[in-house]
């Protein structure tokens, strides 16, 4: 058996290569588990393609040669029309062991970008499904696939790595937004500026249930493009304080070099409204809001990037205290898998090989024991104990072979080779 | 049957409560089944014990005596503990609630225990639905001085932008404020329902009103109760207050109702069927500052 795996991710290629290699659509994976079947018949594939990653996972049971990975890199090259050269020296080669420890790393996150993040699994699932509808998996793939699943559970259950948030966005909505309000669900929440960082916090709180979004810009065309994005309206820019009153949650990225609402400012606009509680978050730098601001009453929570940003590195150092006790996961967990498929391929004949020599000792014993009819039996037991060693001692040798051999892929000339020798058929 | 005492109970929930500290430090699943199951031999502990005491008795434990009032208060703020951890595996509702039900359990130690046999029906009907009426009230009492500290905490964090022990959480803000109003909303008409039975009751024994208000028990719910009346009636007259503003007042007025109640168990020994001693009610008069030393 040989697991192979050729890839580049976010650690060895840059984004230029990576989004000319990847699979962008569905489509397009259809087409290259067709090229594959049609080039390497006898091997079985998964093709996993997300913005951090392409793979591709080779399985190989039969006695012909696998494709190398010198044959794989040309597959991607010509199927994306990219020159060999532009990839090659980043393109990471896996085989055997270190394959399956690299595909359970994989799946636990161990290698993404965010430590622990959740989607991963997701994708690595809907990777091994389409192989599957494509009938590009066979024995090997399902049983690798399967257990990097279980591996991935277990790693989770076991271990702290994919607890707490990581981002800015997913603390600030998850941590505190949600401590704050029971719900976001018709919440009015107030866009001032648009940053990246407020579209993905955005993101967070639509998914949260927000709906009622407005934007406020200096530049009405960006407020209109965002509001438009999020099926929400635009304010004037000189009625941002009308916009403040009313808001319950604010996400200000413009961007200013100072401070555009101060504490004055802000009490003048809480005035009257001390008893809705407003969530404030600051994601401008420099800031938006004055530190005092989040001061002018109780109901008043004000975050700004250095305080997410302390809860996410927090959150961050947690997850790194567990990626060890994860490796030692995926560690037995891929050592438990090779021993499975290694029995699976070289079980049959060992058993074979036992039983036979087995069988010959006892015949062999039985006719000792008619000739030695004085033997009492302590001694037929001590004689019993004394040929059951010879013959384990003789056949250790030749089994340790083979199971060295069988951590390299299947033995095939290894295996016939036995049942020659040892007249075990097939 | 079983021989249980007041400490297989308490001394389970101790383990709990010092589990659920350790939660704070460093979460493990291992800690939590421990507790949930510390928590389960405890609750079944103390139910023995409360059934063993309806036996020696024969009162159900509401109508036997102050003890067994507060060990029925604590049993179902255990149960209550209990069901809400077991669902929700992230919720740190142990630090508050189990402190409450140390408590109760320590002061029933104290407590008065002797059971006063009810002659009659009817009587004993009346008086079910008084104390029943009452151990709500006061249980709606709890949950509001626990609902109010939880409150307060999270409202802490959230201001000092903290953040939890991993996998521990607390209620948001609304949902705390919420359930804290219901709280209070709860409890007013119960504790007053369970008077006003218990004047009927006065009746029914052939006291005279004057002769029960002699009683510092009676004085005591009397006045915390107009409290907690006035406390209501703000608000519901007051538009939408602010969170944090019905917190503390809940936690000072239901935190005063306790320390009252306990206090009173404590000092008095016993329920106010027996008359307490002069000094006890000098001393309760004290407390509530009825008397000038």
């Amino acid at each position: 058996m040989i697991v192979q795996v050729v890839s580049c991710n976010h650690r060895s290629t840059g984004l230029d290569v990576r989004e000319r290699l990847a699979f962008s659509s569905e489509d397009e994976l259809v087409r290259a588990h067709a090229e594959l079947r049609s080039r390497f018949p006898s091997t079985e594939f998964v093709l996993l393609s997300t913005c951090n990653r392409v793979e591709v996972y080779a399985a190989h049971a039969d006695a012909d040669p696998p494709p190398s990975n010198g044959e794989l890199a040309r597959f991607l090259s010509e199927f994306h029309d990219v020159p060999l050269d532009d990839f090659v020296d980043v393109l990471c080669e896996q085989s055997g062991e270190e394959a399956v420890k690299h595909l359970f790393e994989v799946v636990c996150s161990l290698d993404s970008m965010v430590l622990g993040e959740p989607q991963i699994v997701k994708q690595v699932k809907e990777a091994y499904g389409l192989a599957v509808d494509q009938e590009s998996c066979g024995v090997l793939t399902n049983m690798l696939f399967q257990q990097a699943l279980k591996v991935s559970a277990r790693v989770r259950s076991e271990t702290s790595l994919v607890e707490g948030r990581v981002s800015i966005a997913s603390v600030a909505v998850g941590e505190f937004g949600k401590s704050i309000f029971d719900h976001f669900a018709g919440r009015t929440v107030l866009v001032i500026g648009a940053g990246e960082m407020a579209e993905e916090t955005l993101r967070y709180l639509v998914d949260e249930g927000a709906s009622d979004v407005v934007v406020v810009n200096r530049s009405p065309e960006n407020a209109a493009r965002l509001a438009a994005a999020w099926g929400g309206r635009t304010v004037p820019f000189e009625q941002l304080d009308a916009a403040l009153a009313q808001a319950d949650v604010v996400v200000s990225t413009t961007g200013a070099a100072e401070p555009i609402v101060t504490a004055e400012r802000f009490r003048a606009v809480r005035r009257g409204q001390e008893k809705r509680p407003v969530f404030v978050l600051d994601l401008g730098a420099p800031r938006d809001f004055e530190p005092e601001a989040g001061r002018v009453d109780d109901n008043v929570f004000l975050y700004d990037i250095d305080d997410l940003e302390a809860t996410c590195e927090r959150n961050r150092k947690a997850r790194v205290e567990e990626i060890e006790k994860a490796r030692h996961i995926v560690e037995e967990e891929a050592q438990r898998f090779l021993h499975d498929v290694y029995h699976q391929a070289t079980g049959p004949v060992v058993k074979r090989l036992r039983e036979e020599w087995h069988d010959i000792k006892d015949r062999e014993l039985q006719q000792l024991f008619k000739r030695l009819e004085h033997v009492d039996e302590s001694e037929r037991q001590a004689i019993e104990r004394t040929v059951d060693r010879i013959v384990n001692k003789l056949l250790h040798p030749p089994l340790q072979t083979l199971r060295n051999e069988a951590k390299e892929g299947t033995p095939h000339g290894l295996l016939h080779a036995l049942k020659q020798l040892f007249h075990l058929g097939e | 049957m079983l021989n249980v005492t007041q400490f297989c109970f308490l001394a389970s929930y101790i383990v709990v409560f010092a589990l659920e500290l350790t939660r704070w430090l460093k979460r493990a699943s291992i800690s939590r089944v421990v507790m949930l199951l510390f928590g389960v031999a405890g609750l079944a502990a103390h139910t023995f014990y409360l059934f063993n005491r309806a036996g020696q008795t024969s009162l159900p434990p509401l109508l036997s005596s102050m003890h067994d009032w507060m060990l029925v208060l604590a049993w179902v703020a255990v149960v209550v503990y209990l069901f809400v951890t077991s669902l929700d595996r992230d919720i740190a509702l142990g630090a508050f609630v189990l402190p409450v039900v140390l408590v109760l359990v320590v002061v029933a130690r104290f407590a008065g225990d002797d059971a006063t046999a009810i002659e009659g029906v009817l009587l004993r009907r009346w008086k079910m639905l008084h104390t029943g009426l009452l151990v709500f009230g006061i249980l709606a009492v709890l949950c509001g001085f626990v609902l109010s500290l939880m409150y307060l905490v999270q409202h802490r964090r959230l201001k000092q932008k903290q953040q939890f022990s991993q996998g521990l959480s607390l209620p948001s803000l609304e949902e705390l404020a919420r359930w804290n109003r219901w709280a209070v909303i709860a409890s007013v008409p119960l504790l007053v329902l369970g008077m006003l039975v218990g004047v009927r009751l006065v009746y029914l024994n052939d006291h005279s009103l004057a002769e029960v208000f002699a009683e510092p028990m009676v004085v005591v719910n009397s006045v915390v109760q107009l409290g907690m009346v006035g406390l209501l009636a703000w608000l519901l007259a007051t538009q939408r207050p602010t969170g944090k503003q019905v917190a503390w007042l809940t936690l000072f007025a239901f935190g005063f109702m306790l320390v009252i109640f306990v206090g009173f168990a404590l000092v008095s020994g016993g329920t106010h069927g027996r008359p307490p001693t002069s000094e006890t009610t000098a001393l309760l008069l004290d407390c509530v500052g009825g008397r000038s030393t």
